[in-house]
Protein backbone atom coordinates (compact mmCIF):
# COMPACT_ATOMS: atom_id res chain seq x y z
CA UNK A 1 0.00 0.00 0.00
CA UNK A 2 1.31 3.61 -1.13
CA UNK A 3 2.27 5.32 1.76
CA UNK A 4 0.66 8.59 2.58
CA UNK A 5 2.66 11.83 3.24
CA UNK A 6 1.23 14.68 5.24
CA UNK A 7 1.91 16.53 2.06
CA UNK A 8 -0.50 14.37 0.19
CA UNK A 9 -3.13 14.37 2.92
CA UNK A 10 -2.98 18.24 3.39
CA UNK A 11 -3.82 18.81 0.19
CA UNK A 12 -6.42 16.17 -0.49
CA UNK A 13 -8.11 16.92 2.50
CA UNK A 14 -8.15 20.63 1.48
CA UNK A 15 -8.68 20.35 -2.60
CA UNK A 16 -11.85 18.04 -1.59
CA UNK A 17 -13.49 19.74 1.15
CA UNK A 18 -12.15 23.34 1.80
CA UNK A 19 -10.39 24.64 4.62
CA UNK A 20 -12.62 23.82 7.13
CA UNK A 21 -12.80 19.99 6.89
CA UNK A 22 -8.95 20.34 6.63
CA UNK A 23 -8.77 22.36 9.91
CA UNK A 24 -11.70 19.88 11.46
CA UNK A 25 -9.86 16.70 10.43
CA UNK A 26 -11.05 13.53 11.90
CA UNK A 27 -8.91 11.68 15.16
CA UNK A 28 -8.49 8.81 12.66
CA UNK A 29 -6.26 11.47 10.07
CA UNK A 30 -4.29 13.06 13.20
CA UNK A 31 -2.92 9.32 13.70
CA UNK A 32 -1.96 9.52 10.22
CA UNK A 33 -0.47 12.71 10.38
CA UNK A 34 1.83 11.83 13.55
CA UNK A 35 3.31 9.18 11.78
CA UNK A 36 4.17 11.36 8.37
CA UNK A 37 7.42 11.40 7.02
CA UNK A 38 9.71 12.89 6.22
CA UNK A 39 10.29 13.28 1.92
CA UNK A 40 11.35 15.71 -0.94
CA UNK A 41 8.29 17.40 -2.81
CA UNK A 42 6.70 15.40 -5.43
CA UNK A 43 5.97 18.61 -7.39
CA UNK A 44 6.27 22.36 -7.61
CA UNK A 45 3.85 24.55 -5.92
CA UNK A 46 0.26 24.54 -6.97
CA UNK A 47 -0.22 28.19 -8.50
CA UNK A 48 -2.90 28.49 -5.33
CA UNK A 49 -1.38 26.96 -2.09
CA UNK A 50 -3.21 26.49 0.98
CA UNK A 51 -1.43 27.54 3.73
CA UNK A 52 -1.84 27.89 7.71
CA UNK A 53 -0.36 29.74 9.68
CA UNK A 54 0.10 29.09 13.42
CA UNK A 55 -0.32 32.60 14.90
CA UNK A 56 -0.87 31.80 18.85
CA UNK A 57 0.54 28.46 19.73
CA UNK A 58 -0.92 28.57 23.16
CA UNK A 59 -4.00 29.70 22.49
CA UNK A 60 -4.26 27.02 19.29
CA UNK A 61 -5.13 29.66 17.05
CA UNK A 62 -4.24 28.99 12.86
CA UNK A 63 -5.49 31.00 9.91
CA UNK A 64 -6.02 29.33 7.24
CA UNK A 65 -5.64 30.73 3.44
CA UNK A 66 -7.05 29.22 0.40
CA UNK A 67 -8.01 31.49 -2.60
CA UNK A 68 -9.02 35.00 -2.02
CA UNK A 69 -10.14 33.24 1.72
CA UNK A 70 -8.77 32.85 4.64
CA UNK A 71 -10.33 31.72 8.17
CA UNK A 72 -8.74 31.52 11.44
CA UNK A 73 -9.48 28.94 13.78
CA UNK A 74 -9.06 27.63 17.22
CA UNK A 75 -7.82 24.22 17.46
CA UNK A 76 -5.41 23.09 19.83
CA UNK A 77 -5.48 19.63 17.82
CA UNK A 78 -4.44 20.92 14.79
CA UNK A 79 -2.18 23.37 16.21
CA UNK A 80 -0.27 21.22 17.77
CA UNK A 81 0.18 18.78 15.02
CA UNK A 82 1.27 21.57 13.32
CA UNK A 83 4.05 22.75 15.67
CA UNK A 84 5.04 19.27 16.07
CA UNK A 85 5.53 19.02 12.42
CA UNK A 86 7.67 22.36 12.37
CA UNK A 87 10.99 21.37 11.41
CA UNK A 88 13.28 22.33 14.45
CA UNK A 89 16.55 24.83 13.80
CA UNK A 90 18.94 21.25 14.35
CA UNK A 91 17.28 19.51 11.44
CA UNK B 1 7.67 62.35 -3.96
CA UNK B 2 4.43 62.64 -4.26
CA UNK B 3 4.25 59.73 -2.95
CA UNK B 4 7.45 58.18 -4.88
CA UNK B 5 9.05 56.12 -2.06
CA UNK B 6 7.00 57.55 0.64
CA UNK B 7 6.84 54.42 2.80
CA UNK B 8 9.72 52.31 4.21
CA UNK B 9 7.93 48.62 2.90
CA UNK B 10 6.08 50.12 -0.50
CA UNK B 11 10.10 51.65 -0.99
CA UNK B 12 10.70 48.12 -1.78
CA UNK B 13 7.89 47.02 -4.10
CA UNK B 14 8.09 49.82 -7.24
CA UNK B 15 5.24 47.62 -9.14
CA UNK B 16 2.69 48.18 -6.32
CA UNK B 17 3.96 51.86 -5.40
CA UNK B 18 1.48 54.30 -6.08
CA UNK B 19 3.28 57.52 -6.98
CA UNK B 20 0.26 59.89 -8.29
CA UNK B 21 -3.49 60.06 -8.32
CA UNK B 22 -4.87 62.52 -10.84
CA UNK B 23 -8.79 63.42 -11.11
CA UNK B 24 -10.29 66.14 -12.99
CA UNK B 25 -13.13 67.08 -15.12
CA UNK B 26 -11.81 66.39 -18.61
CA UNK B 27 -10.72 68.73 -20.59
CA UNK B 28 -12.13 68.20 -23.54
CA UNK B 29 -14.82 65.76 -22.90
CA UNK B 30 -16.37 67.67 -20.20
CA UNK B 31 -19.17 65.23 -19.76
CA UNK B 32 -16.40 63.13 -18.44
CA UNK B 33 -13.88 62.68 -15.54
CA UNK B 34 -10.35 61.33 -16.06
CA UNK B 35 -8.59 59.65 -13.25
CA UNK B 36 -5.09 58.30 -13.29
CA UNK B 37 -3.01 56.35 -10.92
CA UNK B 38 0.78 56.23 -11.83
CA UNK B 39 2.98 53.36 -10.19
CA UNK B 40 6.86 52.42 -10.54
CA UNK B 41 8.43 55.64 -9.40
CA UNK B 42 11.74 56.86 -11.08
CA UNK B 43 11.89 54.94 -14.54
CA UNK B 44 14.77 55.05 -16.13
CA UNK B 45 13.65 55.00 -19.91
CA UNK B 46 16.66 52.83 -20.68
CA UNK B 47 16.09 50.02 -18.10
CA UNK B 48 15.92 47.34 -20.34
CA UNK B 49 16.39 44.31 -21.46
CA UNK B 50 13.66 43.57 -18.73
CA UNK B 51 11.68 46.91 -19.24
CA UNK B 52 9.19 48.32 -17.29
CA UNK B 53 5.95 46.26 -16.17
CA UNK B 54 2.74 46.14 -14.03
CA UNK B 55 2.76 43.68 -11.59
CA UNK B 56 0.93 40.58 -12.84
CA UNK B 57 0.81 39.73 -9.20
CA UNK B 58 -0.77 43.20 -7.96
CA UNK B 59 -4.69 44.44 -7.92
CA UNK B 60 -4.88 47.89 -8.39
CA UNK B 61 -8.20 49.93 -7.58
CA UNK B 62 -9.22 52.97 -8.45
CA UNK B 63 -12.28 53.85 -6.07
CA UNK B 64 -15.08 56.39 -5.65
CA UNK B 65 -16.78 57.63 -2.75
CA UNK B 66 -19.98 59.42 -4.02
CA UNK B 67 -21.54 59.94 -0.84
CA UNK B 68 -19.50 61.53 1.61
CA UNK B 69 -18.58 58.98 3.84
CA UNK B 70 -14.82 58.10 3.19
CA UNK B 71 -16.06 54.71 1.55
CA UNK B 72 -15.60 53.31 -1.73
CA UNK B 73 -19.32 52.95 -3.79
CA UNK B 74 -17.72 52.33 -6.83
CA UNK B 75 -14.36 50.61 -7.61
CA UNK B 76 -12.65 49.79 -10.85
CA UNK B 77 -10.29 47.13 -10.61
CA UNK B 78 -7.37 46.16 -12.80
CA UNK B 79 -5.43 43.08 -12.98
CA UNK B 80 -2.09 42.39 -15.79
CA UNK B 81 -0.92 39.54 -17.42
CA UNK B 82 2.44 39.11 -19.44
CA UNK B 83 2.86 37.01 -21.94
CA UNK B 84 5.60 35.40 -24.07
CA UNK B 85 6.25 34.95 -27.34
CA UNK B 86 9.25 33.60 -27.09
CA UNK B 87 11.07 32.33 -24.02
CA UNK B 88 14.47 31.43 -25.72
CA UNK B 89 15.54 34.93 -25.91
CA UNK B 90 17.13 37.39 -23.78
CA UNK B 91 15.14 40.07 -25.89
CA UNK B 92 12.69 42.37 -25.35
CA UNK B 93 11.94 42.37 -28.64
CA UNK B 94 13.59 40.72 -31.47
CA UNK B 95 12.84 43.73 -34.53
CA UNK B 96 10.88 46.42 -34.69
CA UNK B 97 7.79 46.90 -32.98
CA UNK B 98 5.64 48.53 -35.78
CA UNK B 99 2.10 47.78 -34.62
CA UNK B 100 0.47 46.61 -30.91
CA UNK B 101 0.16 43.30 -31.94
CA UNK B 102 3.60 43.20 -33.41
CA UNK B 103 5.18 39.44 -33.69
CA UNK B 104 8.76 41.23 -33.24
CA UNK B 105 7.35 42.05 -29.88
CA UNK B 106 8.54 39.23 -27.31
CA UNK B 107 7.00 40.20 -23.92
CA UNK B 108 3.31 41.84 -23.56
CA UNK B 109 1.50 42.47 -21.22
CA UNK B 110 -2.71 42.28 -21.13
CA UNK B 111 -5.74 43.53 -18.12
CA UNK B 112 -8.61 43.23 -17.78
CA UNK B 113 -10.98 45.95 -16.18
CA UNK B 114 -13.73 45.11 -14.21
CA UNK B 115 -16.09 47.66 -11.77
CA UNK B 116 -17.97 46.98 -8.54
CA UNK B 117 -20.58 48.92 -6.75
CA UNK B 118 -21.05 48.31 -3.15
CA UNK B 119 -23.94 48.61 -1.61
CA UNK B 120 -25.13 49.17 1.62
CA UNK B 121 -23.51 47.43 3.77
CA UNK B 122 -25.20 44.68 4.16
CA UNK B 123 -22.41 41.71 4.39
CA UNK B 124 -22.94 40.66 0.72
CA UNK B 125 -19.68 40.49 -1.56
CA UNK B 126 -20.68 42.18 -4.54
CA UNK B 127 -19.85 40.71 -7.59
CA UNK B 128 -17.65 42.45 -10.29
CA UNK B 129 -18.53 43.25 -13.48
CA UNK B 130 -15.72 42.59 -15.92
CA UNK B 131 -16.14 45.65 -18.72
CA UNK B 132 -13.06 44.77 -20.56
CA UNK B 133 -10.82 41.68 -20.88
CA UNK B 134 -7.34 41.11 -22.73
CA UNK B 135 -6.86 44.87 -23.18
CA UNK B 136 -3.62 45.71 -24.59
CA UNK B 137 -0.88 47.73 -23.35
CA UNK B 138 1.82 49.37 -25.58
CA UNK B 139 5.40 48.25 -25.21
CA UNK B 140 7.52 50.55 -23.30
CA UNK B 141 9.25 53.33 -25.64
CA UNK B 142 12.36 51.80 -26.14
CA UNK B 143 13.77 53.54 -29.15
CA UNK B 144 14.31 54.59 -32.70
CA UNK B 145 15.00 51.09 -33.74
CA UNK B 146 12.25 49.15 -31.64
CA UNK B 147 9.71 51.09 -31.30
CA UNK B 148 9.64 53.81 -34.02
CA UNK B 149 6.14 55.58 -34.22
CA UNK B 150 5.55 55.12 -30.54
CA UNK B 151 2.17 57.64 -30.44
CA UNK B 152 0.47 55.34 -32.79
CA UNK B 153 1.60 51.97 -30.46
CA UNK B 154 0.13 54.11 -27.27
CA UNK B 155 -3.03 55.57 -29.26
CA UNK B 156 -3.58 51.53 -30.32
CA UNK B 157 -3.88 50.62 -26.45
CA UNK B 158 -6.95 53.11 -25.83
CA UNK B 159 -9.87 51.08 -25.83
CA UNK B 160 -13.35 52.13 -25.30
CA UNK B 161 -15.51 49.96 -23.10
CA UNK B 162 -19.05 48.87 -23.24
CA UNK B 163 -20.69 51.48 -20.66
CA UNK B 164 -18.72 54.15 -21.79
CA UNK B 165 -15.59 53.79 -20.08
CA UNK B 166 -12.57 54.58 -22.18
CA UNK B 167 -8.70 53.20 -20.09
CA UNK B 168 -5.41 53.03 -21.21
CA UNK B 169 -2.49 51.38 -19.28
CA UNK B 170 0.86 52.03 -20.14
CA UNK B 171 4.29 53.84 -19.54
CA UNK B 172 3.67 57.24 -19.67
CA UNK B 173 6.13 60.41 -19.22
CA UNK B 174 6.45 61.52 -15.82
CA UNK B 175 3.96 64.56 -15.18
CA UNK B 176 4.90 64.99 -11.72
CA UNK B 177 7.76 67.63 -11.78
CA UNK B 178 9.91 68.39 -8.26
CA UNK B 179 13.35 69.35 -7.42
CA UNK B 180 13.91 66.16 -5.24
CA UNK B 181 17.08 66.91 -4.53
CA UNK B 182 16.92 70.03 -3.05
CA UNK B 183 14.01 69.36 -0.57
CA UNK B 184 15.23 66.18 0.84
CA UNK B 185 18.55 68.69 1.34
CA UNK B 186 16.99 69.42 4.84
CA UNK B 187 14.03 71.19 3.21
CA UNK B 188 16.45 73.70 1.04
CA UNK B 189 13.52 76.06 -0.57
CA UNK B 190 14.45 77.80 -3.54
CA UNK B 191 14.56 80.89 -3.65
CA UNK B 192 15.27 80.90 -0.12
CA UNK B 193 18.64 78.81 0.02
CA UNK B 194 20.92 81.72 1.20
CA UNK B 195 18.31 82.08 4.10
CA UNK B 196 18.78 78.66 5.22
CA UNK B 197 20.43 77.55 8.34
CA UNK B 198 23.29 75.92 6.06
CA UNK B 199 22.98 78.70 3.40
CA UNK B 200 24.05 78.10 0.25
CA UNK B 201 24.34 80.51 -2.77
CA UNK B 202 20.76 80.94 -4.74
CA UNK B 203 21.33 78.30 -7.37
CA UNK B 204 18.42 77.52 -10.03
CA UNK B 205 16.04 74.76 -9.94
CA UNK B 206 16.31 71.07 -11.16
CA UNK B 207 13.70 69.53 -11.87
CA UNK B 208 14.42 65.80 -10.87
CA UNK B 209 11.83 63.77 -12.94
CA UNK B 210 12.16 65.65 -16.14
CA UNK B 211 13.73 62.45 -18.21
CA UNK B 212 11.80 59.71 -16.10
CA UNK B 213 8.36 57.77 -16.58
CA UNK B 214 5.69 56.15 -15.02
CA UNK B 215 3.49 53.84 -15.58
CA UNK B 216 0.11 54.77 -15.76
CA UNK B 217 -3.72 53.45 -15.60
CA UNK B 218 -6.16 55.92 -16.81
CA UNK B 219 -9.93 55.96 -17.19
CA UNK B 220 -12.55 57.83 -18.13
CA UNK B 221 -15.35 57.78 -17.12
CA UNK B 222 -19.02 59.60 -17.75
CA UNK B 223 -19.89 61.96 -14.83
CA UNK B 224 -23.38 60.34 -14.14
CA UNK B 225 -21.67 57.17 -14.00
CA UNK B 226 -20.30 58.34 -11.03
CA UNK B 227 -22.71 60.47 -9.30
CA UNK B 228 -25.02 58.87 -6.80
CA UNK B 229 -27.75 59.92 -8.49
CA UNK B 230 -26.64 59.47 -11.89
CA UNK B 231 -26.87 63.08 -12.39
CA UNK B 232 -24.76 65.80 -14.09
CA UNK B 233 -24.53 68.13 -11.55
CA UNK B 234 -24.37 71.59 -12.84
CA UNK B 235 -24.57 73.79 -9.23
CA UNK B 236 -21.53 73.62 -7.69
CA UNK B 237 -22.84 73.96 -4.02
CA UNK B 238 -24.83 70.91 -4.74
CA UNK B 239 -23.54 68.00 -2.57
CA UNK B 240 -24.14 66.19 -4.68
CA UNK B 241 -21.27 67.17 -7.02
CA UNK B 242 -18.37 65.96 -4.82
CA UNK B 243 -16.59 63.22 -5.65
CA UNK B 244 -14.31 61.49 -3.53
CA UNK B 245 -11.35 59.68 -5.01
CA UNK B 246 -8.36 57.67 -4.62
CA UNK B 247 -6.07 54.80 -5.72
CA UNK B 248 -4.79 51.42 -4.16
CA UNK B 249 -2.31 48.77 -4.94
CA UNK B 250 -3.28 45.04 -3.28
CA UNK B 251 -0.89 41.75 -2.87
CA UNK B 252 -2.44 38.63 -2.15
CA UNK B 253 -1.59 38.06 1.70
CA UNK B 254 1.09 35.23 1.27
CA UNK B 255 3.79 34.57 -1.61
CA UNK B 256 5.65 31.46 -1.75
CA UNK B 257 8.50 30.90 -3.73
CA UNK B 258 9.24 27.87 -5.14
CA UNK B 259 12.93 26.08 -5.16
CA UNK B 260 13.13 24.03 -8.48
CA UNK B 261 11.61 26.66 -10.80
CA UNK B 262 11.65 30.06 -9.23
CA UNK B 263 8.26 30.65 -9.74
CA UNK B 264 5.56 31.80 -6.84
CA UNK B 265 2.44 30.70 -5.49
CA UNK B 266 -0.07 32.78 -3.62
CA UNK B 267 -2.92 32.50 -1.47
CA UNK B 268 -5.66 34.46 0.70
CA UNK B 269 -7.05 37.29 0.46
CA UNK B 270 -5.85 40.41 -1.22
CA UNK B 271 -4.18 43.40 1.51
CA UNK B 272 -3.83 46.60 0.23
CA UNK B 273 -0.09 47.96 0.29
CA UNK B 274 -0.09 51.21 -0.88
CA UNK B 275 -2.57 54.23 -1.69
CA UNK B 276 -2.77 57.64 -2.46
CA UNK B 277 -5.18 60.39 -2.95
CA UNK B 278 -4.04 63.78 -1.72
CA UNK B 279 -0.08 64.51 -3.33
CA UNK B 280 2.72 64.14 -0.27
CA UNK B 281 -0.14 63.10 2.36
CA UNK B 282 1.87 59.67 3.19
CA UNK B 283 4.82 61.53 2.26
CA UNK B 284 5.41 64.41 4.33
CA UNK B 285 2.84 64.63 7.16
CA UNK B 286 2.85 61.26 8.28
CA UNK B 287 5.83 60.11 10.63
CA UNK B 288 8.19 57.26 9.18
CA UNK B 289 6.59 55.06 11.94
CA UNK B 290 3.23 54.92 10.47
CA UNK B 291 3.77 55.38 6.91
CA UNK B 292 3.47 51.41 6.27
CA UNK B 293 0.28 51.48 8.32
CA UNK B 294 -1.40 54.24 6.72
CA UNK B 295 -0.53 52.58 3.27
CA UNK B 296 -2.56 50.13 4.30
CA UNK B 297 -5.36 51.57 5.95
CA UNK B 298 -9.05 52.91 3.89
CA UNK B 299 -9.27 57.06 4.16
CA UNK B 300 -12.07 56.03 6.76
CA UNK B 301 -9.99 55.71 9.31
CA UNK B 302 -7.77 58.69 8.77
CA UNK B 303 -8.94 60.17 11.93
CA UNK B 304 -5.70 58.58 13.42
CA UNK B 305 -4.11 61.18 11.52
CA UNK B 306 -5.79 64.22 12.57
CA UNK B 307 -2.91 64.61 14.86
CA UNK B 308 0.09 65.11 12.10
CA UNK B 309 -2.50 67.53 9.66
CA UNK B 310 -3.21 69.71 13.03
CA UNK B 311 0.27 70.00 13.69
CA UNK B 312 2.40 69.39 10.64
CA UNK B 313 5.94 68.36 11.35
CA UNK B 314 7.53 70.61 8.32
CA UNK B 315 5.73 73.58 9.66
CA UNK B 316 7.65 73.07 12.77
CA UNK B 317 10.63 73.38 11.13
CA UNK B 318 11.00 75.92 8.54
CA UNK B 319 11.30 78.68 10.80
CA UNK B 320 13.87 76.59 12.65
CA UNK B 321 15.80 76.14 9.13
CA UNK B 322 15.07 79.41 7.72
CA UNK B 323 15.24 81.87 10.66
CA UNK B 324 13.77 84.76 10.60
CA UNK B 325 11.91 84.09 7.64
CA UNK B 326 8.60 82.92 8.87
CA UNK B 327 8.09 84.42 12.34
CA UNK B 328 4.34 84.24 11.84
CA UNK B 329 4.23 80.63 11.34
CA UNK B 330 6.31 80.16 14.23
CA UNK B 331 3.72 81.94 16.26
CA UNK B 332 0.96 80.07 15.31
CA UNK B 333 0.30 77.45 18.00
CA UNK B 334 -3.00 76.65 16.66
CA UNK B 335 -4.74 73.80 14.99
CA UNK B 336 -4.31 74.00 11.07
CA UNK B 337 -7.97 73.75 10.33
CA UNK B 338 -7.11 74.81 6.96
CA UNK B 339 -4.97 71.78 6.14
CA UNK B 340 -7.59 69.39 7.65
CA UNK B 341 -10.04 71.23 5.47
CA UNK B 342 -8.04 70.93 2.05
CA UNK B 343 -6.92 67.47 2.80
CA UNK B 344 -9.46 65.65 4.95
CA UNK B 345 -12.63 66.85 4.61
CA UNK B 346 -13.11 69.30 1.39
CA UNK B 347 -13.69 73.16 1.69
CA UNK B 348 -17.22 73.90 2.92
CA UNK B 349 -19.07 76.70 1.07
CA UNK B 350 -18.43 79.82 2.49
CA UNK B 351 -15.17 79.75 2.16
CA UNK B 352 -13.73 80.64 -1.53
CA UNK B 353 -16.19 81.81 -2.90
CA UNK B 354 -18.16 80.13 -5.66
CA UNK B 355 -16.31 77.14 -4.21
CA UNK B 356 -16.82 73.98 -2.39
CA UNK B 357 -15.61 70.40 -2.13
CA UNK B 358 -16.67 69.60 1.13
CA UNK B 359 -17.80 65.69 1.89
CA UNK B 360 -18.65 66.36 5.76
CA UNK B 361 -17.26 65.11 9.06
CA UNK B 362 -15.67 61.97 7.92
CA UNK B 363 -11.88 62.58 8.00
CA UNK B 364 -10.36 60.90 4.82
CA UNK B 365 -7.40 61.71 2.46
CA UNK B 366 -9.54 61.66 -0.81
CA UNK B 367 -8.74 63.55 -3.87
CA UNK B 368 -12.34 65.48 -3.59
CA UNK B 369 -13.64 66.61 -7.25
CA UNK B 370 -16.43 69.29 -7.39
CA UNK B 371 -17.68 67.85 -10.95
CA UNK B 372 -20.01 71.30 -11.45
CA UNK B 373 -16.81 73.39 -11.97
CA UNK B 374 -15.99 73.20 -15.65
CA UNK B 375 -12.24 72.46 -16.85
CA UNK B 376 -10.69 75.76 -17.46
CA UNK B 377 -8.99 75.42 -20.84
CA UNK B 378 -8.35 79.20 -21.92
CA UNK B 379 -5.85 80.04 -18.97
CA UNK B 380 -5.45 77.41 -16.12
CA UNK B 381 -3.13 78.06 -13.38
CA UNK B 382 -0.62 75.57 -12.31
CA UNK B 383 -1.38 76.80 -8.73
CA UNK B 384 -5.24 75.94 -9.12
CA UNK B 385 -7.57 77.04 -6.72
CA UNK B 386 -4.91 79.44 -4.61
CA UNK B 387 -4.04 80.70 -8.27
CA UNK B 388 -7.74 81.58 -8.36
CA UNK B 389 -8.15 78.58 -10.61
CA UNK B 390 -10.93 76.16 -8.74
CA UNK B 391 -10.69 73.96 -11.65
CA UNK B 392 -7.36 72.51 -10.30
CA UNK B 393 -5.77 71.07 -6.99
CA UNK B 394 -7.27 70.91 -4.50
CA UNK B 395 -10.34 70.27 -6.53
CA UNK B 396 -9.23 66.92 -7.87
CA UNK B 397 -5.59 67.41 -9.24
CA UNK B 398 -4.40 67.72 -12.85
CA UNK B 399 -1.75 66.44 -14.46
CA UNK B 400 0.01 69.82 -14.59
CA UNK B 401 -0.59 71.50 -11.18
CA UNK B 402 2.37 72.38 -8.86
CA UNK B 403 1.15 70.34 -5.83
CA UNK B 404 4.71 70.67 -4.18
CA UNK B 405 4.47 74.60 -4.34
CA UNK B 406 0.56 74.50 -3.70
CA UNK B 407 1.06 72.45 -0.73
CA UNK B 408 4.44 73.91 0.56
CA UNK B 409 2.71 77.31 0.44
CA UNK B 410 -0.32 75.88 3.11
CA UNK B 411 1.79 74.50 5.25
CA UNK B 412 3.86 78.16 5.71
CA UNK B 413 0.35 79.22 6.25
CA UNK B 414 -0.63 81.02 2.98
CA UNK B 415 -3.82 78.99 3.43
CA UNK B 416 -4.39 79.21 7.39
CA UNK B 417 -6.49 83.51 6.57
CA UNK B 418 -8.89 80.96 4.67
CA UNK B 419 -10.39 79.50 8.45
CA UNK B 420 -8.93 82.38 10.73
CA UNK B 421 -8.72 86.02 8.89
CA UNK B 422 -6.86 88.02 11.00
CA UNK B 423 -4.02 85.67 10.38
CA UNK B 424 -1.12 87.69 8.97
CA UNK B 425 0.97 84.86 6.45
CA UNK B 426 4.96 85.63 6.00
CA UNK B 427 5.59 87.19 3.09
CA UNK B 428 7.72 84.31 2.50
CA UNK B 429 4.81 81.76 2.54
CA UNK B 430 3.46 83.31 -0.99
CA UNK B 431 7.42 83.78 -2.42
CA UNK B 432 7.86 79.75 -2.02
CA UNK B 433 8.75 78.36 -5.08
CA UNK B 434 9.82 75.39 -6.99
CA UNK B 435 10.83 77.25 -9.83
CA UNK B 436 10.11 74.63 -12.46
CA UNK B 437 8.51 74.97 -15.96
CA UNK B 438 7.50 71.41 -17.62
CA UNK B 439 8.56 71.12 -21.03
CA UNK B 440 5.69 71.10 -22.97
CA UNK B 441 6.16 67.34 -24.03
CA UNK B 442 5.00 66.47 -20.78
CA UNK B 443 1.67 66.56 -21.47
CA UNK B 444 -0.98 66.47 -23.84
CA UNK B 445 -4.21 67.58 -24.94
CA UNK B 446 -6.24 64.37 -24.92
CA UNK B 447 -6.92 61.38 -22.81
CA UNK B 448 -4.50 59.72 -21.01
CA UNK B 449 -3.12 63.77 -20.98
CA UNK B 450 0.23 62.48 -20.00
CA UNK B 451 2.70 62.57 -22.58
CA UNK B 452 4.25 60.61 -24.86
CA UNK B 453 7.13 58.27 -22.47
CA UNK B 454 10.91 59.21 -23.18
CA UNK B 455 12.74 56.39 -25.24
CA UNK B 456 15.93 54.78 -23.89
CA UNK B 457 17.88 55.52 -26.47
CA UNK B 458 17.77 59.45 -26.61
CA UNK B 459 17.56 59.65 -22.87
CA UNK B 460 20.75 61.59 -21.52
CA UNK B 461 21.80 62.52 -25.39
CA UNK B 462 22.04 66.27 -25.29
Amino acid sequence: MESVSRRKLLATAGAATGTAALAAAPAAAAGVLDRGEVTDPSGPLPDEAIVAVVRDPKRGEVTVMAGEREVTYRDPSLVKRLVKAAPKSKE
Amino acid sequence: MSSHREAPEISQDPVADSTDTYAFVSPDKPDTVTIITNYIPLEDPPGGPNFFEFGDDVLYSIYIDNDADGQPEIEYRFRFRTKLRNPETFLYNTGPITSIHSKNWNRRQFYDVSRIHYGKHNGHRPKPKVLGRDLPCPPCNIGPRSTPNYASLAGAAIRKLGDGERVFAGQRNEGFYVDLGSIFDLADLRPFQNLHLIATQPTMAVDATATLNVHTIAIQVPIKRLTRDRSVPSDPMSHKAVLGIWGAASRRKTRLIDKASGKVAESGPWVQVSRLANPLFNEVIVPVGEKDSWNALPPSADKRFLKHVEHPELAKLLPVLYPGVFPHLAALKAKRTDLVAILLTGLPRGVVAGFQNHTGKTLADMLRLNVAIPPNTSNPSPLGLIGNDPAGFPNGRRVFDDVVTIELRAIAGATYPLVQPSYQPDPAASQVTQGITPGPDRYQPTFPYLGTPHDGYSTGVS
